[in-house]
């Protein structure tokens, strides 16, 4: 009767059978695959910008119209002015100097007016600190501080964070006052992961040595570029001659250029974005990193960070089934190809391949008969394992 | 049951009055919406704009505990929500830029001219802890709403002057005052933008449309106004603006022609369908020298009234045609308010100064006014060296009726502000002196702020009208050389004694260099050892 002997280890040796299946087909897959992290996507579902200029008086216009950039072309792409937070440490528009009042431009030649007559600034003139913007991060903020004012994050937005100003190696003055560090941001941004307060972030920053500023990250998901390296300048684009100082930095001017040939629907990746960086025009050395970013770059679309688009695919109502407990299914997935964000229309139905007729019900029953079959196996799986388990309890404690 | 049917047949008369006059379908109950532009040329050339759009709720929002929600067509939602949370009777908010030259432009529309950003409102009374919570929520609420810096009103800049700023109406419960004002603050497009999303047409039909944030914040003097106060009738929400456009300026400076296309870039082409009237006014000046168009209406008080429901597109227009080159004129012209008020910070030393007001009567009457100060811990005011003079000779009888509040220092450290309140009588065709000595507060090194070299803006000076005790009613005299509403005086810049800001740095710097330098030195005094060594030849 040897083999009795042996049973309970046979019996243990197919129960830690029984539980590395149950790990290798966990539960997390449908919830993964319903967000779609398969394919390389980045599974986010809100977008939002934290665009900062740390910077007074009136000789940085350039920094103003730096982050006033940002701001246009973020909510163009479709970000809402209720998930961006804009911090201007001055007042440049309305300024007694600037000899076009309620404009800032970016150009000479002042085509283009960034102030124009829909902005919201939530942080303004003293209110930008290094307090108020780490409070605003990491979430701890009074509680008479509104709603406008906060960053309303949760674990699936994408964050796109633009910091510009004076600053050297490791550090970024604001206001000519006081500074924020490398070390500072990293724990900041280690706060809001460990709070779950972001999906991934996009970290832009343009001042001297601009590198050195993300070179402190520690926190994954995290997708950082400066505008120059360590020792190096970053120098401003050009003056307008008529506002009477420099309206443009060069880093932001040539990432600007770029995101002009963007819209909502583009499939420009970060990878296409960081390799038209030209250092001979920009005058500086750009870096990126991504090290700490677990999407390859060439699956990252821009618009991931610097839009608020979102991919939808509705499908039709089915129909009601006396096996399922299911009524309808609306499922959300997010395919490669694009889906406008605009209300769907039969025709994109039909460009799809999905007939909206009552034929196409059937089609959609297998899926909901693998669903059955998952339900199945996992009641199989159960059931094996508790026997095993109260078999060998009960033939210990008998044995004994 | 009286007042339901009252309030039915007050809707049902004035919903049909509107549609016989107007022809306009105010089906709205309870809510009634009217738009106003007067514009007022100035005898230096300059014209003054003040937008007007009143929103009326017949019934009274915020006493009504019974209702089951705040339903509004045309009263804005957030405003709704702001005084319900904090029991808000009265709410007045303003975001000024410029100095009103009340000499040269009379008297505004809307009193509230004070520089920068000023708030004050009256709450239903309760422990002093929850009205300055309450304070706070508001100050931040508004702040976000309007994305202004309204938080840095905090205690050190409010006081509470009811006398200056009494309720309108007369509430059944006590209410308390809160005031504070902050002088520095910009006004720019971030607040146009949330202030014209309260309107509801917005800026796409109606006067909003004229609202043009590049030409209204090139204006020599500018201004948003909201007001939010119960009437008996309900609540009304009156929201203001007020420009003073500068048309020789933007000519190049020779005419003082304007119209819509000149002062805001814009013209009206549609009317806003929910306002039950909406009209623009000019104030026709005395003369045949002018030509205005298009064809008006003149109403009784020799205004051009145009009613923008019928008459649209329009672009109102004004020119001079018989004038080559527009001629400023004289400056021994006769001022326009029977009041001229002059403030002044005398001194050079930066402990000490002289806070200095001289008030001229321009008329042929005794003026009695009312004078408040709310001055923040920068200053301290020095009562006993108040002097009152006119023409040189000491006048302590002008002055009556003081309180003096000096600043103290509240329960977290900060200090509140010292207020002045006084009764002046100025004499007829005579100036009034007001001096008294100040020392200037020396901050602590956090407290200054990041452009500590430019100074700091003490607010305006408020000139109030005063109850006559004479008179037995408190309402101003009927004569014309009265001062009407509230005066602002412009605002003052202070230099307060900064300190070197590089001297920690220094300080750090030093120190380490001798510790290094002395414990260098001891340790090798006490721990070197000298050793004879051989070399060999």
């Amino acid at each position: 009767m040897h083999w009795l002997q042996h049973l309970p280890r046979h019996c243990l040796f197919l129960l830690a059978c029984l539980a590395a299946w149950t790990l290798a087909i966990s539960q997390d897959e449908p919830v993964a695959n319903f967000f779609g992290k398969h394919n390389g996507t980045s599974g986010h579902t809100n977008n939002w910008a934290v665009l900062v200029c740390a910077s007074r008086y009136w000789f940085n216009y350039r920094h103003m119209a730096n982050a006033l950039g940002m701001y246009r072309t973020v909510k163009r792409l479709g970000i809402p002015d209720s998930n961006i937070i804009l911090m201007l440490a001055d007042d440049v528009a309305c300024n007694a100097r600037n000899k076009f009042p309620g404009s800032v431009y970016a150009k000479s030649g002042r085509h283009l007016d960034l102030y124009g007559e829909n902005i919201e600034v939530d942080y303004r003139g003293y209110e930008v600190t290094v307090e108020n913007f780490i409070r605003l991060l990491t979430g701890r903020v009074d509680p008479s501080v509104p709603r406008s004012k906060r960053l309303l994050t949760d674990d699936r937005s994408n964050i796109f964070v633009y910091m510009t100003g004076h600053g050297g190696n490791e550090f970024l003055k604001f206001q000519d006052n006081e500074e924020i560090s490398a070390f500072d941001i990293a724990d900041a941004f280690e706060q809001m992961w460990q709070k779950k307060r972001y999906n991934e972030i996009f970290f832009m920053i343009d001042t001297c040595q601009a590198n050195t500023m993300y070179s402190q990250f520690y926190s994954p998901n995290i997708l950082a570029t400066g505008s120059s390296e360590i020792g190096e300048n970053s120098y401003s684009h050009e003056n307008d001659n008529d506002v009477g100082v420099s309206v443009i930095d060069s880093y932001t001017h040539f990432v600007l250029e770029y995101m002009e040939g963007i819209n909502k629907t583009s499939q420009v990746s970060m990878q296409d974005l960081f390799s038209s960086y030209d250092p001979v025009k920009i005058r500086s050395h750009p870096g990126v990193r991504s090290d700490l970013f677990q999407r390859p770059l060439e699956g990252a679309l821009v618009t991931d960070f610097f839009g608020g688009v979102s991919q939808a695919e509705i499908f039709p109502v089915i129909e009601e089934d006396a096996d399922t407990t299911l009524q309808y299914i609306t499922r959300v997935s997010f395919p490669d190809q694009v889906v406008h964000s605009d209300p769907v229309s039969p025709q994109a139905y039909h460009d799809q391949g999905v007939d909206m007729t009552k034929s196409n019900a059937p089609a959609l029953t297998p899926e909901k008969d693998n669903m059955m079959l998952d339900v199945r196996w996992k009641d199989i799986r159960k059931w094996t394992s508790i026997t095993i388990v109260g078999f060998l309890v009960g033939w210990v404690s008998f044995v004994r | 049951m009286h007042w339901g049917g009252a309030l039915f047949t007050l809707c049902l008369s004035a919903s049909l009055a509107a549609s016989y006059t107007n022809n306009v379908p105010s089906a709205i109950s309870g809510e009634r919406y009217n738009e106003d532009l007067f514009i007022r040329p100035l005898l230096d050339g300059r014209v003054a704009t003040t937008f007007t759009f009143t929103t009326d709720l017949l019934e009274d929002v915020l006493r009504d505990s019974e209702s089951s929600g705040q339903h509004y067509t045309l009263f804005p939602l957030t405003l709704g929500q702001i005084l319900e949370e904090y029991s808000i009777a009265e709410l007045h908010l303003t975001l000024n830029s410029g100095k009103w030259d009340y000499d040269h432009w009379g008297y505004p529309d809307d009193p509230s001219v004070g520089t920068g950003a000023e708030l004050w409102a009256w709450m239903a009374d309760g422990p002093s802890s929850t009205i300055d919570e309450r304070w706070t929520g508001l100050r931040n609420a508004l702040a976000g709403l309007f994305c202004a810096s309204l938080g840095s009103l905090d205690m050190r800049r409010t006081s509470s002057p009811s006398t200056v700023f009494p309720i309108s109406s007369s509430p059944s419960t006590p209410h308390a005052l809160r005031y504070a004002n902050l002088p520095s603050e910009n006004v720019c497009t971030e607040n146009l933008t949330p202030f014209v999303k309260l309107l509801p047409c917005k800026s796409r039909a109606g006067l909003a449309t004229l609202l043009n944030p590049q030409r209204i914040f090139d204006a020599d003097w500018h201004g948003l106004n909201i007001h939010l106060r119960s009437t008996e009738k309900g609540t009304e929400l009156k929201l203001g603006v007020q420009a003073v456009f500068d048309p020789v300026r933007l000519s190049g400076g020779r005419r003082r022609d304007w119209s819509f296309r000149l002062l805001f870039d814009r013209v009206i082409h549609n009317s806003c369908s929910v306002a039950g009237s909406s009209v623009v006014r000019v104030q026709v000046p005395d003369g045949e020298s002018h030509a205005l168009s298009p064809t008006f209406v003149a109403d009784d008080s020799a205004a051009a009234v145009y009613n923008l429901i019928t008459q649209v597109p329009l672009d109102v227009s004004m020119s001079w045609p018989y004038e080559h080159t527009f001629q400023y004129p004289r400056v021994h012209q006769s001022r326009l308010v029977p009041l001229s008020v002059q403030r002044t910070l005398h001194g050079s030393s930066q402990i000490h100064g002289l806070l200095f007001i001289a008030l001229t009567n321009n008329g042929q009457n005794d003026i009695v006014v009312g004078y408040f100060e709310n001055l923040p811990a920068l200053v301290t005011l020095w009562m006993h060296t108040m002097e009152i003079k006119v023409d040189g000779v000491k006048r302590d009888d002008l002055i009556s009726n003081v309180t003096y509040h000096p600043h103290h220092v509240l329960a977290n450290g900060q200090k509140s502000p010292s207020t002045f309140q006084a009764t002046l009588t100025i004499p007829a065709a005579s100036t009034l002196h007001l001096s008294m000595e100040v020392s200037r507060a020396f901050l602590k090194y956090t407290e200054h702020p990041p452009d500590a070299m430019r100074g700091w803006d003490l607010p305006p000076a408020i000139l109030f009208p005063v109850c006559d005790p004479t008179m037995g009613i408190c309402n101003m005299r009927n004569t014309s050389t009265d001062v009407r509403g509230r005066m602002y005086t412009p605002s003052l810049l202070i230099d307060l004694p900064t300190p070197d800001f590089s001297m920690p740095y220094n300080v750090i710097i030093f120190t380490c260099t001798l510790i290094t330098l002395i414990f260098g030195s001891i340790f090798n005094l006490l721990t070197r050892s000298w050793v004879i060594v051989r070399v060999e030849d």
